[in-house]
């Protein structure tokens, strides 16, 4: 049986990862405002998990937030666009050990079922 | 991992852990507040990018104001355009815009907003807080007294303990008390069962003083004293005060751990009684009485036990100087065999297994009871080498 409330959290986590991977090979703007916006979302769905492991994944998306916000903002200022494209760099590996985590979280919670 | 198996005495229970409970409601706002928060980041997103799309411009200028005009727009502040449109594409602006407000205003502004404003209005953060600040001082108590039940008899012992400053904790049952409880003062309470181990662990047994169990009903006694004695087997180190409706019930308390037991009955017809026997006066009446029970803070009494390690076993009292070094007074001395001898003469000798009752000052009862140490370790050290 999937478990569709981990769905919804999930795809946004991986979503987040995904657009944000996105904006660093394609430098488009359409690209880094859905990467900021779906980046807060994760943020957001990480709220209040009390699950092993729930701190560390909430840093991780603050930290990757914190990446991505600078990044628009010089990178629609047009003043330090390598500088935004590397924060965005930044945020992707936040994602990256944010989705390590989760994997886990997984086997961690499996194992406790056995 | 090996270490923590070590099997307690008193079972395998966790103790209940009342900070935590307090901290996980801080957790539980927390999570209320993830679907508002996502609907106003959703369609705040959603806003700009469709507002990028439709005009086809991503310069750095026009994505400001698109978003501007988007939080303008959930937030019913109301404008016109917050951008430049382009005369051609000014229709499908509009009609975009439309549609946004029709969703976005409910779903964002009513919803999104407001019940984020609700969360933080009818969370009682403060009560919350409020509870969690008196849990962590908990944990921090030692050296404490738990107390059972709110009634007359432990309101009497609170007010006296505060005068003297300890500490105590009280558990209640009944949470209809709870408002009587905060008016009264109390520091510290928890609305729980108190024959729980894992609430006695919860209140810090461990590192208590003691406990005192003022139940109505023996049966509830009973249970808060075997309880407490299952963790604290100690009678010793761990003093359990229990009170009993009847002297048969004070017995059993008394073998199942209680230290000392009170029938209250019993002791307002003795205390009426030594009134009748020693007629009132302003000064005399119920002197020693006032002294143990606390009320005056300038004098009290206490007991010392002289066993065969001390080296004053054997010596006059005269010879020992205690009054001229400590300022306290020997009043009487209980000899092993139960006899009491009031107001010793200088030349009544010590001996094996006396208890010295001493009366003074606080300050100077805490340099006898400094004094008779030292006189202890001594013959300790002596011990050792031999």
């Amino acid at each position: 049986m999937i478990n569709w409330g981990k769905v919804w959290s999930d795809f946004f986590i991986f979503l987040a990862l995904t657009s944000n991977v996105g904006f660093i090979f394609s430098h488009d703007p359409y690209q880094l405002v859905i990467a900021v916006g779906v980046n807060l979302l994760a943020t957001v769905l990480k709220f209040g998990a009390k699950k092993i492991l729930s701190a560390e994944l909430l840093a991780t998306a603050l930290v990757a937030d914190l990446h991505l916000i600078p990044a628009a903002g010089l990178y629609f200022s047009g003043v330090h666009v390598p500088l935004a494209i590397g924060l965005a760099i930044g945020a992707a590996v936040a994602n990256i050990i944010s989705i390590i985590m989760l994997i886990v979280e997984v086997i961690f919670e499996y194992q406790k079922e056995e | 991992m090996g270490k923590s198996k070590k099997q307690k005495p008193y079972g395998n229970v966790k103790p209940k852990n009342y900070r935590a409970i307090y901290e996980e409601k801080f957790y539980d706002i927390l999570l209320q507040l993830r679907y508002p928060l996502m609907t106003v980041i959703f369609f705040t997103t959603l806003g700009v990018l469709m507002l990028m799309i439709l005009n086809n411009k991503s310069d750095g200028k026009s994505v400001l104001n698109y978003f501007f005009h988007t939080i303008i727009t959930f937030s019913t502040v109301g404008y016109t355009e917050g951008y430049d449109v382009d005369p051609e594409h000014i229709d499908i602006n509009r009609l975009f815009t439309s549609i946004f407000i029709i969703i976005t205003i409910p779903l964002v502004y009513m919803y999104g907003l407001v019940k984020t404003v609700d969360v933080f209005l009818n969370s009682n953060i403060g009560e919350i807080y409020n509870y969690w600040r008196m849990y962590k001082a908990m944990e921090q108590l030692t050296g404490h007294y738990i107390i059972c039940r709110f009634n007359g008899i432990t309101k009497e012992l609170m007010k006296n303990l505060k005068k003297r400053n300890i500490k105590f904790i009280l558990i209640e049952p009944d949470p209809g008390l709870e408002q009587e409880i905060r008016d009264f003062g109390v520091e510290f309470y928890v609305i729980d069962e108190p024959y729980k181990r894992s609430v006695l662990l919860g209140v810090g047994i461990e590192k208590a003083k003691g406990l005192i169990s003022a139940f109505e009903d023996n049966t509830q006694d009973i249970s808060v004293i075997v309880t407490a004695r299952l963790i604290m087997p100690d009678k010793n180190s761990f003093y359990v005060f229990a009170t009993a409706t009847t002297e048969g019930a004070a017995e059993k308390m008394k073998l199942l751990g209680a230290n000392e037991v009170i029938v209250p009955d019993v002791a307002i017809g003795r205390r009426m009684t030594s009134f009748i026997l020693h007629p009132p006066s302003p000064v005399l009446s119920g002197f020693l009485e006032k002294i143990a029970y606390g009320e005056r803070t300038d004098i009290d009494i206490i007991e010392i036990k002289v066993d065969e390690h001390s080296d004053l076993v054997g010596k006059k009292l005269k010879d020992i100087k205690m009054r001229q070094e400590t300022g306290a007074t020997i009043v009487a001395i209980v000899r092993a065999d139960g006899k009491m001898k009031i107001a010793p003469s200088g030349e009544t000798e010590i001996k094996e297994g006396d208890s010295l009752i001493i009366l003074g000052h606080p300050k100077a009862l805490k340099r006898a009871e400094v004094f008779f140490e030292k006189h202890h370790i001594e013959e300790k050290e002596g011990e050792k080498v031999s």
